[in-house]
């Protein structure tokens, strides 16, 4: 028998139910969350540019899967071009200020050939000067914020380099928010792990298939119209005030309707149980 | 105070705030002459701990005697390995080391490249790359890195504690992010944030550490990749100021110790007008 079955074996009923419930939460909060941390690192970059009121403004997450660097939101009007491009994490201002995590600002790089050449190349567009900061935390790095061309100036200064720190704090605390939803993985090995009582050295494996065990059937036909509803939901996001309190009223309309149809259930149960 | 409400370690040293830096000096001025006044850095070895040293940048001088890559074995275990071609693969480390030639013109300088290809076990790799500079007998050791990782805490302590008996002097570049960050924040290392006097010859003394010395950080014209410079600004490039200028301590006076090069610079600050 499996180390994962045996371990599965060994929750009773409830404890296999609650893994259900989790690993529920966390699909809902993953397909709602997408799009969410996207949002918010866009607006992240469009208060950065507005502020500095600079050319383009970019923020570059780490792909552990691809070892990569990839720019995922840019804002500004020279920033567009920069959108999925993905670099090595030792090359470049990028990787070394995501590497080390010390920020950097550097100005007159036009007047270093390869610079223009490097980054025509990429994005089509050739910066004078450039601002990184690390999405950084006890954690570890997660990204780079960058800001390219100040227009009221040639240079950035070390007030800007820690303006521009401060948006990449925001950048990483939203980033963080969200993937402490989505890493279910990993509180599910703590719990199991505790459960458990072992330190079974392939844990992660383990908790991997008992999360595959417990959560065989959510995508099921039942589950397929609440993925429906969810991914409706997430859509809502770009919804004006009104049309989410519409929204929230006919849930509650709906909710009310669930609430009574189910004690009416109870009612003619507990009524039959009596016959 | 939480940590993540640590002020931003340049402030100390910049503008207006200046003034909070006076102070009366136990020992009194040392005066820059004696120390500094036909010194050039001859008999110091200087580590630079970063993307690599580009050995025929003309801004190195020729001074580079040593390049090695820090990466990962097949036995997934940190290894140093030569690399003849001496390369930089982003241009920090030669700014690095021209900022430090030019204070120094006599130092011997090493490079030991600790960027990786990919974000794992980078802690692992700034480690074993400073652990390898102290090996080698190293004087100095420009570090404009450091790491946040909790795991890496008792690693970097035990290495600045080798550093020091050792009488490798550490001088690492305070990280501007809020948090801990490793070695910089060590008591044995010499922290150092920028100032915003376009003078390389201009250094401050901070008596309230965790960052005790504020050197030129902004807008220094500084070697790049490919044989070309930038201007660049941060604390990674005010280190390499007090890399410099504790070679040219060290080239004076041999048997100096770590705290005695820190006396000395300390000493030998300029106080804020």
């Amino acid at each position: 028998m499996s180390p994962a079955r045996r371990l599965a074996d060994r929750l009773d009923a409830d404890g296999l139910n609650l893994l259900r419930a989790i690993a529920r939460r966390g699909g809902i909060a993953r397909r709602l969350e997408d799009g969410a941390e996207r949002a918010v690192l866009r607006s992240i970059v469009e208060a950065t540019v507005a502020l500095f009121d600079a050319e383009a403004s970019s923020i570059a997450l780490f792909d552990p899967a691809r070892s990569q660097l990839v720019f995922e939101v840019a804002a500004g009007e020279q920033g567009q071009g920069v959108i999925g491009l993905a670099i090595a994490p030792d090359q470049g201002i990028a990787g070394y200020v995501f590497t080390t995590g010390q920020p950097l600002a550097l100005s007159e790089v036009e007047r270093d050939a390869r610079f223009g050449r490097g980054a025509a190349e990429a994005t089509g567009y050739v910066p004078r000067s450039i601002i990184a900061v690390p999405l950084i935390d006890e954690q570890g790095s997660l990204g780079v914020l960058e800001v390219l061309d100040k227009r009221s100036s040639a240079a950035f200064s070390l007030r800007d380099i820690e303006l521009a720190s401060v948006f990449a704090r925001q950048a990483t605390v939203a980033i963080r928010a969200s993937r402490v939803e989505r890493d279910i993985a990993t509180l599910l090995q703590g719990t199991l792990a505790s459960l458990g009582g072992s330190d079974d050295p392939a844990g992660a494996a383990t908790v991997q298939r008992i999360v595959e065990l417990a959560t065989a059937d959510l995508d099921g036909d039942d589950e397929g119209r609440l993925w429906t509803i969810v991914d409706r939901v997430a859509r809502l996001r770009q919804a004006d005030p009104g049309e989410l309190e519409l929204l929230a009223e006919i849930l509650e309309v709906v909710a009310h309707r669930a609430e009574r149809r189910s004690s009416q259930r109870r009612r003619s149960g507990r009524a039959r149980g009596v016959e | 105070m939480s940590d993540s409400d640590l002020p931003a370690w340049s402030e100390p040293f910049v503008g207006e705030r200046r003034t909070g830096l006076l102070r009366s000096r136990p020992l009194g001025d040392l005066d820059r002459a004696t120390v500094f006044g036909g010194t050039d850095g001859a008999g110091v070895t200087v580590a630079i701990i970063d993307s690599g040293v580009e050995r025929d940048h003309p801004d190195v001088g020729g001074q580079l005697v040593r390049s090695v890559v820090i990466e990962f074995g097949d036995d997934d275990e940190p290894t140093v390995r030569p690399d003849p071609e001496a390369i930089d693969v982003v241009g920090h480390g030669t700014a690095c080391a021209g900022i430090i030639h030019g204070l120094a013109p006599a130092a011997e300088l090493i490079s030991v490249r600790v960027l990786g290809p990919d974000n794992k076990g980078k802690g692992q790799i700034f480690a074993a790359g400073l652990e390898w500079a102290i090996s080698q007998g190293a004087t100095v050791a420009n570090l404009s890195l450091s790491s946040r990782s909790e795991a890496m805490f008792p690693i970097f302590h035990d290495l600045a504690d080798r550093a020091y008996f050792a009488n490798c002097l550490l001088v690492s570049a305070a990280n501007n992010v809020p948090g801990a960050s490793y070695p910089s924040l060590f008591a044995a290392v010499v922290s150092v944030a920028a100032h915003d006097v376009g003078d390389p010859w201009t250094w401050f003394y901070n008596p309230a550490p965790p960052v005790e010395f504020g050197a030129y950080g902004v807008d220094v014209e500084v070697a790049w990749k490919g044989g070309g410079h930038v201007v660049a600004t941060g604390n990674s490039f005010a280190a390499p100021h007090v890399a410099g200028l504790a070679a040219l301590i060290r080239s004076r006076y041999p048997q100096a110790t770590p705290f005695e090069v820190k006396t000395i610079l300390a000493a030998t600050a300029n106080q804020p007008a």
